[in-house]
Protein backbone atom coordinates (compact mmCIF):
# COMPACT_ATOMS: atom_id res chain seq x y z
CA UNK A 1 0.00 0.00 0.00
CA UNK A 2 3.03 1.97 1.62
CA UNK A 3 5.12 1.31 -2.33
CA UNK A 4 1.49 2.31 -3.95
CA UNK A 5 1.10 5.27 -2.33
CA UNK A 6 4.87 6.06 -3.87
CA UNK A 7 4.75 5.21 -6.80
CA UNK A 8 1.46 7.49 -7.23
CA UNK A 9 2.87 10.54 -5.73
CA UNK A 10 6.05 10.05 -8.05
CA UNK A 11 3.57 10.37 -11.08
CA UNK A 12 2.40 13.95 -9.91
CA UNK A 13 4.73 16.30 -12.27
CA UNK A 14 5.67 19.55 -11.02
CA UNK A 15 4.34 22.32 -13.04
CA UNK A 16 6.96 24.16 -14.83
CA UNK A 17 5.40 27.34 -13.44
CA UNK A 18 6.48 26.34 -10.00
CA UNK A 19 10.06 26.38 -11.42
CA UNK A 20 9.97 29.86 -12.57
CA UNK A 21 8.39 30.76 -9.12
CA UNK A 22 10.48 29.26 -7.34
CA UNK A 23 13.43 30.93 -9.54
CA UNK A 24 11.65 34.52 -9.37
CA UNK A 25 11.20 33.58 -5.47
CA UNK A 26 14.79 33.28 -4.96
CA UNK A 27 15.33 36.89 -6.97
CA UNK A 28 13.77 39.23 -5.22
CA UNK A 29 12.41 38.15 -1.34
CA UNK A 30 9.08 38.00 -1.65
CA UNK A 31 8.33 37.75 -5.18
CA UNK A 32 7.24 34.41 -5.37
CA UNK A 33 4.11 34.41 -3.25
CA UNK A 34 3.30 38.05 -4.76
CA UNK A 35 3.03 36.03 -8.06
CA UNK A 36 0.75 33.55 -6.44
CA UNK A 37 -1.15 36.65 -4.49
CA UNK A 38 -0.39 35.20 -1.15
CA UNK A 39 0.27 39.08 0.07
CA UNK A 40 0.25 38.87 3.44
CA UNK A 41 2.96 36.28 3.33
CA UNK A 42 5.02 37.32 0.70
CA UNK A 43 4.92 41.02 2.57
CA UNK A 44 6.32 39.51 5.87
CA UNK A 45 8.53 37.02 4.84
CA UNK A 46 9.81 38.93 1.87
CA UNK A 47 9.97 41.81 4.39
CA UNK A 48 11.91 39.73 6.97
CA UNK A 49 14.62 38.58 4.39
CA UNK A 50 14.65 42.48 3.16
CA UNK A 51 14.97 43.89 6.71
CA UNK A 52 17.79 41.27 8.01
CA UNK A 53 19.88 41.93 4.79
CA UNK A 54 19.86 45.31 4.62
CA UNK A 55 20.14 45.55 8.62
CA UNK A 56 23.35 43.35 8.35
CA UNK A 57 24.56 45.62 6.17
CA UNK A 58 24.21 48.51 8.06
CA UNK A 59 26.00 46.85 11.28
CA UNK A 60 29.03 46.94 9.32
CA UNK A 61 28.76 42.74 8.33
CA UNK A 62 30.24 41.71 5.25
CA UNK A 63 29.50 39.30 2.32
CA UNK A 64 31.58 36.48 1.37
CA UNK A 65 32.85 35.46 -2.10
CA UNK A 66 35.23 33.30 -3.70
CA UNK A 67 37.85 34.89 -5.57
CA UNK A 68 40.63 33.56 -7.48
CA UNK A 69 43.19 34.21 -4.64
CA UNK A 70 42.11 31.41 -2.65
CA UNK A 71 42.80 27.71 -3.11
CA UNK A 72 42.18 24.82 -0.87
CA UNK A 73 40.66 24.95 2.27
CA UNK A 74 40.69 28.54 2.64
CA UNK A 75 38.46 28.97 -0.28
CA UNK A 76 36.14 25.86 1.39
CA UNK A 77 35.97 27.62 4.02
CA UNK A 78 34.94 31.03 1.97
CA UNK A 79 32.30 28.72 -0.20
CA UNK A 80 30.20 27.88 2.44
CA UNK A 81 29.21 31.69 3.61
CA UNK A 82 29.10 32.62 0.16
CA UNK A 83 26.40 29.54 -0.32
CA UNK A 84 24.66 31.13 2.41
CA UNK A 85 24.84 34.78 1.47
CA UNK A 86 23.58 33.82 -2.17
CA UNK A 87 20.87 32.87 -1.16
CA UNK A 88 19.47 36.49 -1.24
CA UNK A 89 19.37 36.44 -4.64
CA UNK A 90 19.54 39.95 -6.43
CA UNK A 91 19.98 41.46 -3.59
CA UNK A 92 23.83 39.98 -3.50
CA UNK A 93 24.55 39.93 -7.25
CA UNK A 94 23.77 43.60 -6.60
CA UNK A 95 26.40 44.00 -3.96
CA UNK A 96 28.84 42.24 -6.03
CA UNK A 97 28.10 44.10 -9.29
CA UNK A 98 28.11 47.47 -6.95
CA UNK A 99 31.32 46.12 -4.64
CA UNK A 100 28.91 46.95 -1.66
CA UNK A 101 29.25 45.03 1.94
CA UNK A 102 32.64 43.10 0.33
CA UNK A 103 34.70 44.87 2.74
CA UNK A 104 35.47 43.75 6.43
CA UNK A 105 34.82 46.46 8.96
CA UNK A 106 36.30 44.13 11.80
CA UNK A 107 36.72 47.19 13.97
CA UNK A 108 32.80 47.94 14.06
CA UNK A 109 31.40 46.65 17.29
CA UNK A 110 28.66 45.07 15.64
CA UNK A 111 30.15 43.77 12.81
CA UNK A 112 29.88 39.68 14.17
CA UNK A 113 26.20 40.79 14.60
CA UNK A 114 25.84 42.04 10.43
CA UNK A 115 27.92 39.10 9.65
CA UNK A 116 25.21 36.75 11.12
CA UNK A 117 22.15 38.97 9.48
CA UNK A 118 23.31 38.90 6.24
CA UNK A 119 24.07 35.18 6.26
CA UNK A 120 20.83 34.20 7.82
CA UNK A 121 19.03 36.50 5.12
CA UNK A 122 19.98 34.16 2.50
CA UNK A 123 19.75 30.89 4.27
CA UNK A 124 15.82 32.20 5.41
CA UNK A 125 14.80 32.92 1.91
CA UNK A 126 15.74 29.74 0.28
CA UNK A 127 13.08 28.49 3.17
CA UNK A 128 10.61 30.95 1.66
CA UNK A 129 12.08 29.93 -1.69
CA UNK A 130 10.99 26.71 -0.82
CA UNK A 131 7.31 27.94 0.57
CA UNK A 132 6.78 29.60 -2.36
CA UNK A 133 7.71 26.57 -4.55
CA UNK A 134 5.42 24.11 -2.78
CA UNK A 135 2.06 26.62 -2.84
CA UNK A 136 3.36 26.50 -6.64
CA UNK A 137 3.60 22.92 -6.70
CA UNK A 138 0.42 22.14 -4.52
CA UNK A 139 2.16 20.83 -2.24
CA UNK A 140 1.23 23.13 0.38
CA UNK A 141 -1.61 25.67 0.96
CA UNK B 1 20.85 46.80 25.86
CA UNK B 2 22.42 46.49 22.32
CA UNK B 3 23.13 42.80 22.18
CA UNK B 4 19.56 42.20 23.24
CA UNK B 5 18.08 44.12 21.46
CA UNK B 6 19.51 42.96 17.74
CA UNK B 7 19.14 39.31 19.28
CA UNK B 8 15.41 40.30 19.79
CA UNK B 9 15.22 41.49 16.14
CA UNK B 10 17.35 38.51 14.89
CA UNK B 11 14.54 36.38 16.67
CA UNK B 12 11.80 38.32 15.25
CA UNK B 13 12.63 38.13 12.10
CA UNK B 14 13.56 34.52 12.20
CA UNK B 15 10.57 33.33 13.95
CA UNK B 16 8.27 35.53 11.10
CA UNK B 17 9.89 33.16 8.19
CA UNK B 18 9.89 29.89 10.48
CA UNK B 19 6.00 30.76 11.55
CA UNK B 20 5.11 31.14 7.60
CA UNK B 21 7.28 28.15 6.52
CA UNK B 22 5.67 25.60 8.78
CA UNK B 23 2.52 23.73 8.01
CA UNK B 24 -0.50 23.99 9.64
CA UNK B 25 -3.49 26.59 10.25
CA UNK B 26 -3.28 29.99 10.44
CA UNK B 27 -3.23 30.00 14.39
CA UNK B 28 -1.17 27.05 14.61
CA UNK B 29 1.66 29.10 12.52
CA UNK B 30 1.28 32.39 14.87
CA UNK B 31 1.81 30.12 18.06
CA UNK B 32 4.98 27.99 16.28
CA UNK B 33 6.36 31.63 15.28
CA UNK B 34 5.60 32.90 18.84
CA UNK B 35 7.17 29.77 20.25
CA UNK B 36 10.48 30.21 17.76
CA UNK B 37 10.71 33.49 19.25
CA UNK B 38 10.81 32.53 22.68
CA UNK B 39 12.78 29.66 22.78
CA UNK B 40 15.48 32.39 20.56
CA UNK B 41 15.83 34.69 23.46
CA UNK B 42 14.99 32.33 26.42
CA UNK B 43 17.90 29.89 25.00
CA UNK B 44 19.92 32.87 24.35
CA UNK B 45 19.87 34.47 28.13
CA UNK B 46 20.11 30.86 29.33
CA UNK B 47 23.80 30.53 28.21
CA UNK B 48 24.45 34.39 28.45
CA UNK B 49 24.26 33.41 32.14
CA UNK B 50 25.63 30.40 32.10
CA UNK B 51 28.82 31.68 30.34
CA UNK B 52 29.00 34.53 32.73
CA UNK B 53 29.81 32.02 35.81
CA UNK B 54 32.36 30.55 33.86
CA UNK B 55 35.63 31.94 34.30
CA UNK B 56 37.29 32.54 31.02
CA UNK B 57 40.37 34.57 32.00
Amino acid sequence: MVARRIEKEQKIETPRAAWLIGLAAWAIPGAGHFIQRRWLRGALAGGAVWIMFLTGLWLGGHLYAVSGGQQGLGALLQLLPMIANVGSGLLYVFCWIANIGFAEHAQILTYEYGNTFLLVAGLLNYLVTLDAFDIAAGRKR
Amino acid sequence: MKHVFWMSVFAALTAVVFGIAAKGTDRQRLIYGLKVFGEFLGIALLLGWILYFIPFR
